[in-house]
């Protein structure tokens, strides 16, 4: 269901010079299967979603998601995507009702299946209770959950979580994670990014370990046990970091004696 | 189940929506979005509906408030010395002022003392002053002792009547008008008096009388005065209009966190940027009308409670020419809101937006005030300029003009769309920018970005140092004209005039920036040599094209004629070019210029801008600069043509020498037409013609002069691609290892590209 090879993409800075937010990065995922992006704040993880949401265009490499590519076709990417991140709030005058509805009209639904699907998603999240209550008034609880509802609301067959935990309490992100393995029971296709591992390791069938915009390892979460002999998956993280950083320094040292 | 009947039905409808293209459906959902909620949003509401409804019927409340405590507030007046008031008309009857005299008004409040009742322990002067100051009187009118003598009263100043007030009071300089008038009639009352005791008649005074007849229907009376008033209120009120709502629209959405959302729901760029659009051109038109509603509803009811005196005048406007205005403001609206909605985009949060309303507001008030200038009517050049071109059609239409209307209308309507394009344009560049619309903020930290900038600088200078290089200049040129002004008496001082500003305001800051802002300053400046075929075709070019530039100077002082004023005042740096000798002229306008303009315009500030291969952004802008820093409106807007030739061929030469012979030898040409003309060569009759004035080429060679002009251009354009394929091959051999490599690898991109 999406495809990505060979990512990249260049922040342009005059300042500081060009920017490689995200180095040569290629992973498959398929539908019925959560897929985790794991890394530190600033790992490139929202920079590869943003392009798989057509948000951002890749400065080279290439990325399609069922089957349509996301710079030739933003368009029917984005009618195949459902995307939650912390960089996409709700409208703060819109009730929850108004918000979901009117996405589900840009998605091209009419009046009649919208109110259906509404009615079904407001059930199925437990939001009927405040489906007049306007964006500002809600909590950050009721907010996440309009916004899963937005991106639900065309039932897209792909599902983009970018930190979607992101400053919610412990029992509004139990309940979100839950969700999302119901999600996967649908057969749906999902991308998840956070920073936090435990619930890479709870709810990640594959997982990619992102740091300075390239992958260093992805596999199932025993592959990577298996492959680095390490069983704490804290400990493996680091592992992998240091020894990142070790090469980097190393191959600095070899272009500089050469240069 | 469901999830497999939904994936079939979007699947089916992206086969309906990559064919269909845009979508309306898609925009209309967006409007309708975004009115929600504007109309939901306190502020907006607030600064669109409520104020303008408000606020005129308050002001107009303040308004017969003034103007009732003008009338009906009792004024205080003091006289002093009424005993030395003995003369046969007069001034007082019994406790008043005498009857007929104060020509109505509020009460007077009178006092009077006569000059020994009163004990003036300080001068006369001095106490009143006391009196006016503490409030105890409005003023104070002394009839001094000397007044009795009847022969000192018109001789002597010290036997003057004296009347104290205050400039800075109200009520005093109220009280001092009425007391000023009814002194007036008090003395032609007494001069009447005396002219019937000598059996003169009162003709004698008025010999003739004077009707005035204003021939003016007092439908076009109002119209003249609403037709000034009124677009310039809507107009403004339009710019506000739509520069909150488009704030809000784009910079508080950022703020907010939901541009993100929106940007990945299926609506493309271009839905959501007409989406805004059409609700922020909704608002800008509502808060238009709205106030303009407001304001004629309040000053009809308000003229007919209060006569201003001009109060007849102006009365209710026609309201039916008034629907001009409104057609007029939808094109007007669309163009405001979409630069304001580019400029929003720009804005990283609301705070930041507000900041742009000002420069905005300064860019296009001078468009709306233009045609509030008296003598400013519709005609071939205003028709052209920007907003000032439909405000005037407008105003033509409202008087009733409808042949002068008709006549400018495609012009008009042409600018307007062209300006409504590019402001669209802008708009949805913005929107497509990943820099504007998720660039982050940082702290500016001053010394951190100088040792950076100094660091980090290029081969050649970056966008921003070469806009701020064309400021300093534009700027430095700006204030040497205001300072200087005087005109030469000779020819040092002519070359004074000239070499100074050349040298010191546009040679040496590009020089500074080239040396300071770039690692090359050679190449900053575009210093590069070229073959010498390349020269020469640009030095004949020069000459060729002068014919051609002379008939756009000409078409141009058509269009915006000169004023007869800058003709007699350009009239004695003629006589004195003429007077020069020959090569000293040549030096002065065609070396200097096109030595120091060529490396500011061409070199430094072009090589900044052309940057990533935008070399027709770079051709545009510099041309815009160098018309700018031509003084005279006629001679910008040919220098910004001239400017636009000149960057043309900076870019395909890549050299800002063949632009400095063509500039040479064009200002050269000019500099020595007359003397060419007026010279004993064989064969000038050929080449000149003379009508009235003014000296022409001969037809012909305006004709072969242009052929060859566009031979000359194409060897340039051919000269720069075979240039190019030399850089490209020696390129392939080379393995870049330079840092500052952005500008090879742009150009060899535009080598591949070509």
């Amino acid at each position: 269901m999406i495809e990505v090879t060979n990512l990249s993409k260049v922040y342009p800075d005059s300042s500081r010079g060009d920017f490689l937010a995200v180095d040569g990065v290629s992973f498959q995922v398929r539908a019925g299967e959560i897929f985790g992006l794991l890394g530190a704040n600033g790992a490139g993880k929202t920079t590869v979603l943003r392009i798989l949401s057509t948000v951002l265009t890749p400065s080279s490499g290439h990325a399609a998601i069922a089957g349509h590519d996301v710079v030739t076709q933003p368009e029917l990417v984005r009618r195949n995507i459902g995307f939650v991140s912390n960089n996409t709030a709700i409208y703060d005058r819109m009730t929850a009702l108004e918000m979901v509805q009117h996405f589900g009209q840009l998605h091209g639904m009419s009046g009649v299946k919208v109110r259906d699907r509404c009615d079904e998603l407001f059930d199925q999240l437990r939001m009927q209770d405040f489906r007049d209550v306007l964006g500002a008034n809600m909590s950050t609880g009721m907010q996440q959950k309009v916004s899963i509802a937005r991106a639900l609301v065309h039932d897209p067959p792909v599902l983009i979580f970018d930190e979607a935990t992101l400053g919610l309490d412990v029992l509004v992100a139990r309940n979100l994670l839950t969700i999302i393995r119901d999600l996967r029971t649908a057969g749906k296709c999902l991308i998840f990014s956070t920073h936090i591992m435990s619930e890479v390791e709870r709810l990640c069938d594959r997982i990619a370990i992102m740091h300075q915009g390239r992958i260093l390892d992805t596999g199932t979460l025993s592959e990577l046990k298996q492959r680095h002999a390490e069983e704490d998956f804290e400990e493996l993280f680091f592992s992998l970091l240091s020894e990142h950083e070790r090469g980097e320094v190393k191959a600095r040292q070899s272009m500089g004696a050469s240069g | 189940m469901t999830v497999n009947k939904a994936a079939k039905s979007t699947e089916t409808q992206q086969g309906h929506i990559a064919q269909g293209g845009r979508s309306w459906r898609s925009v209309l959902l967006i409007y309708r979005r975004e009115m929600i909620d504007q109309l939901r949003d306190r502020r907006t509401l607030f600064t669109i509906a409520i104020l303008p409804i408000l606020l005129y019927p308050l002001l107009g409340m303040v308004l017969l408030q003034i103007s009732q405590f003008k009338r009906e507030s009792p004024i205080s007046v003091c006289v002093l010395g009424r005993d030395h008031l003995d003369v046969p008309t007069p001034l007082f009857e019994g406790d008043g002022f005498a009857e007929g005299l104060d020509e109505g008004g509020g009460r007077i409040e009178l006092v009077h003392y006569d000059w020994g009742t009163i004990k003036l322990g300080r001068d006369v002067r001095e106490e009143t002053t006391t009196w006016i100051q503490d409030g105890r009187f409005d003023v104070v009118l002394v009839i001094p002792p000397e007044f009795l003598d009847h022969s000192a009263r018109t001789t002597q100043d010290v036997a003057n009547l004296q009347l104290y007030y205050d400039v800075t009071s109200d009520e005093s300089r109220v009280a001092r008008g009425r007391i000023i008038s009814l002194l007036n009639q008090w003395q032609s009352r007494w001069v009447r008096g005396d002219l019937a005791e000598t059996g003169i008649e009162e003709s004698v005074l008025n010999p003739f009388r004077l009707d005035e007849v204003d021939v003016a229907p007092q439908q076009s009376k109002s119209a003249a005065f609403w037709s000034k008033m009124l677009p310039f209120i809507m107009l403004v009120w339009a710019l506000t209009g739509a520069f909150y709502p488009a704030i809000d629209l784009v910079a508080g959405e950022k703020e907010r966190g939901t541009l993100e959302t929106l940007l990945c729901s299926p609506a493309s760029r271009a839905e959501i940027v007409w989406g805004k659009l059409c609700a922020v051109t909704t608002a800008s038109i509502a808060t238009a009308v709205l106030n303009c509603c407001s304001m004629l509803v309040t000053s009809s009811l308000i003229f007919r409670q209060i006569s201003l005196g001009s109060g007849a005048a102006i009365g209710s406007p026609p309201l039916v020419p008034m629907l001009w205005l409104l057609i007029a403001l939808i094109p007007l609206s669309f163009l405001f809101s979409a630069v304001a909605l580019a400029a929003a985009a720009l804005a990283k949060s609301s705070k930041e937006g507000q900041y742009y309303l000002m420069p905005l507001m300064m860019v296009t008030l001078p468009l709306v005030l233009i045609p509030m200038l008296p003598g400013i009517e519709l005609s071939a050049g205003t028709s052209l300029i920007p907003v000032t071109g439909m405000f005037l059609l407008v105003r033509s239409l409202v008087e009733g003009d409808y042949l002068v209307a008709a006549l400018h209308v495609p012009m008009v309507l042409g600018v307007t769309a062209l300006c409504l394009w590019l402001a669209m344009n802008w708009a949805k560049r913005q929107f497509e920018d990943e820099a504007v619309l998720f660039g982050s903020q940082e702290p500016f930290d001053l010394r951190l970005w100088l040792t950076r900038a100094w660091k980090r600088r290029g081969a050649v200078p970056s966008r921003s140092v070469s806009y701020f290089c064309g400021s300093v200049i534009l700027v430095a040129l700006f204030f040497a004209k205001l300072s200087g002004g005087e005109m030469p008496e000779d020819g040092y001082g002519f070359a004074k005039m000239v070499l100074y500003p050349q040298l010191t305001f546009i040679l040496a800051p590009s020089l500074a920036f080239a040396i300071l802002c770039s690692r090359k300053p050679l190449r900053a400046l575009k210093i590069r040599g070229v073959s010498f075929r390349t020269l020469a075709v640009s030095l004949s070019l020069g000459v060729l094209f002068h014919p051609t530039y002379l008939m756009l100077g000409e078409l141009v002082s058509t269009l915006y004629p000169v004023s007869e004023q800058a003709v007699e005042a350009m009239k004695p740096i003629a006589e004195q070019i003429s007077q020069l000798p020959w090569g000293l002229v040549i030096v002065l306008i065609a070396v200097t210029p096109a030595i120091c303009e060529e490396l500011a315009f061409r070199g430094l500030i072009f090589s900044g801008l052309e940057r990533n291969g935008q070399h027709w952004g770079a051709i545009i802008i510099t041309a815009l600069l160098f018309g700018a820093s031509h003084g005279v409106l006629q001679q910008s807007i040919c220098a910004t043509v001239m400017g636009l030739v000149l960057g043309w061929v900076a870019f395909r030469t890549r050299s800002v020498l063949p632009g400095m012979l063509f500039h040479f030898a064009n200002n050269a040409m000019s500099a020595s037409l007359e003397r060419l003309a007026n010279g004993a060569l064989p064969g000038v009759e050929l080449l000149f013609t003379r009508n009235e004035t003014t000296l022409h080429y001969q037809t012909w060679w305006v004709v072969l002069s242009i052929g060859l002009s566009l031979l000359a251009f194409w060897f340039l354009g051919r000269t720069h691609r075979a240039e190019e394929s030399d850089v490209e091959r020696r390129e392939a051999g080379v393995v870049v290892t330079s840092v500052d490599n952005d500008q090879e690898r742009s150009e060899s991109l535009a080598i591949t590209e070509g």
